[in-house]
């Protein structure tokens, strides 16, 4: 652990970042999407969690148990209404939602 | 490691809230316990008492909208005062910004009542979310530190994506409702991820607690900011430009917008462009204010592309809704450009108002205006909520005048006519533009208001000028007296309300 600086952890932050936005960018299925959404999430909650012990501050440290909560609330409304979807449409593919457009 | 434990003990103390804590935010805990309230008497009020549930929501709106403007007050706090150990200042014109989302919640209701009852949908529960969104919101705006923005932010969008996809039985519903779950995710990743790189690259060893406001502004003051930190404020404002619906984030608005419950949409366009249009004043007034000779140029270039882009997309639609919802982008623009001058020009007033209370006073009309159209629009049965093409108002002046009158007077006040108090508001913005000397901006300005103006009154014609072809209904239509009454009211509003602002 003596080698891993902030920079580590930045990196690796930004990476699961770039990775959940590829994600939410390409994939057409709801649920991917939604899962890759959530990585994004957690790859900032690890980017504070970094800061917070390499800074020596505790206020991020705070933050990141109010973002588990909103990403768990957050979660529990998204897949009801993803599964509420599925149930009416049948299929939870982004190509299909076509029922509004201009 | 007593001593830590006694120093951490006296910390505590030092930030515990004190009661006149709790009093400054009492109208926000009202509209919470109200929520709450809705929810518990869904429990326990009989089916044919149902009509209370909505009826103590509107009461203790009013309620606390009077209580929230009585003079002298305790929760009317100076700018000054920290409330909750610094988590918590009314940076804002919260009189104001407190009536705006007030006004809203309380007209949503009264436009959800009808309209949910007829779709056989719940009141409870759409009165318990509605309330609870409005609470964040007013604490949203009150925010001086992240921990209270991010997380009110939050909880008020969880609670939209329930109310978008509130019609459960409606693909157009659910369907709003996914879309805006993942773009609205996807703004809260890129806000949280900026709220991370400004904490982290200002934040040091002594240098405090970097995710409150003024912590920020004096670190950023005093030059500690890097390019990691530029980049964490730009998805921050980019986060707020999202609720606001800015260009280029507001691709999201014409579809969400459409598939909502129609009283849903009306409370995004009002209460969440209000709160991201605020939210953008309060950050770039406070903790990225010396930043200010780079956000303010960034601000002008959002305001010129939104105007232009809101109303010339609203143009090319035959929607009504989506036509709206084009046109609130273009009314995004006019939010921006008073929020640019509060940057670029603070001491600049229109009427001796100053840049951040004209934002506050477009909102105000803008409520008034987008409930006026929407509620009388409601009124016109369709087969289907999310489609309303233009036709569908052909020959409304002969099956319902109060419903063409509230059109009328509606849209004559989101486009500007004089002397309604949409008009007093825009005047208001162009004039703080020329203050400020943001000539592009202000050009971009005149332009949607020339554009605006043909596709409003596309609107109107079809319902005023147009005949009635010979298979179209013409049968007059049944408008409730409450329907009445608040179209009545709200028209009195557009008169009054801008020439009560011009006197004061």
């Amino acid at each position: 652990m003596e080698h891993t600086t902030l920079a580590h952890h930045l990196l690796l932050a930004g990476l699961l970042f770039a990775l959940g936005l590829a994600g939410v960018l390409v994939r057409r299925n709801l649920l991917v999407v939604y899962m890759c959404l959530e990585l994004m999430l957690a790859a900032a909650t690890l980017a504070l969690v970094a800061f917070s012990r390499f800074n020596r501050t505790m206020d991020g440290a705070v933050l990141v148990f109010f973002v588990i909560t909103v990403a768990a609330a957050e979660v529990a409304v998204g897949l009801a209404l993803i599964v509420a979807l599925y149930r009416r449409r049948g299929t939870v593919s982004s190509e299909r939602l076509d029922v509004l457009r201009p | 490691m007593t001593s830590l434990i006694a120093d951490l003990d006296l910390a505590f103390k030092a930030l515990s809230p004190r009661g006149s804590d709790w009093i400054a935010i009492l109208p926000e805990l009202g509209v919470a316990g109200l929520s709450l309230f809705a929810l518990l008497q869904a429990m326990v009020v009989p089916e044919r008492l149902r009509w209370l549930i909505p009826a103590t929501a509107r009461a203790g709106l009013v309620l606390i909208a009077v209580m929230a403007l009585a003079p002298e007050a305790a929760w009317r706090q100076l700018p000054e005062t920290q409330l909750f150990g610094g988590l918590i200042r009314h940076n804002l014109p919260m009189d104001g910004v407190r009536m705006v989302f007030l006004a809203s919640a309380l007209l949503t209701s009264l436009m959800a009542g009808r309209f949910l009852t007829a779709r056989g949908a719940g009141l409870a529960d759409y009165h318990h979310v509605l309330l609870a969104v409005t609470a964040s919101f007013m604490l949203l705006v009150q925010s001086d530190h992240f921990v209270p923005f991010f997380v009110s932010l939050e909880a008020a969008a969880v609670g939209l994506y329930v109310l978008v996809g509130y019609l459960r039985r409606s693909e157009a519903s659910l369907e709003a409702g996914v879309k805006f779950l993942v773009a609205g995710g996807l703004s809260s990743a890129f806000l949280l991820m900026g709220m991370v790189l400004v904490y982290g690259t200002l934040g040091g060893p002594g240098g405090g607690d970097s995710l409150a406001f003024p912590v920020i502004a004096k670190a950023l003051a005093a030059g500690k900011g890097t390019a990691l930190t530029l980049a964490g404020v730009a998805m921050i404002m980019g986060g707020a430009a999202f609720k606001l619906g800015a260009f280029p984030f507001h691709s999201w608005i014409p579809d969400v917008y459409q598939g909502a419950p129609t009283p849903t949409t009306a409370y995004l366009a009002t209460a969440s462009k209000a709160a991201g249009a605020l939210s953008l004043l309060l950050l770039v007034t406070g903790p990225f204010a010396p930043l200010a000779a780079k956000v303010a140029p960034a601000l002008a270039g959002l305001a010129l592309l939104t105007l232009l882009a809101g109303n010339l997309a609203a143009l090319a639609t035959s929607d009504i809704k989506r036509a709206l919802a084009l046109s609130g982008v273009s009314h995004a623009g006019f939010l921006l450009a008073a929020v640019t001058v509060a940057v670029a020009r603070p001491e600049a007033t229109a009427f001796n108002y100053s840049a951040e209370n004209v934002v506050v006073l477009y909102l105000l009309a803008y409520v008034i205006g987008t409930f006026l159209t929407l509620h009388s629009l409601a009124g016109v049965p369709a087969a289907e909520d999310h489609r309303r093409p233009l036709i569908s108002l052909r020959g409304l002046i002969r099956r319902s005048p109060s419903l063409t009158a509230g059109l009328c007077f509606g849209i004559g006040s989101l486009a500007g006519v004089p002397p309604s108090v949409g008009f007093v508001t825009k005047l208001l913005v162009l004039v703080l533009l020329v203050q400020a000397g943001l000539w592009w901006v202000l050009a971009a300005a005149l332009i949607g208001v020339a554009v605006s103006i043909h596709y409003y009154f596309g609107i109107l014609r079809e319902a005023v000028v147009r005949p009635g072809e010979d298979r179209e209904e013409t049968a007059p239509l049944e408008t409730g007296t409450v329907s009445r009454f608040i179209i009545g009211a709200l028209s009195l509003g557009t008169l009054v309300a801008g020439a009560v602002m011009l006197a004061r």
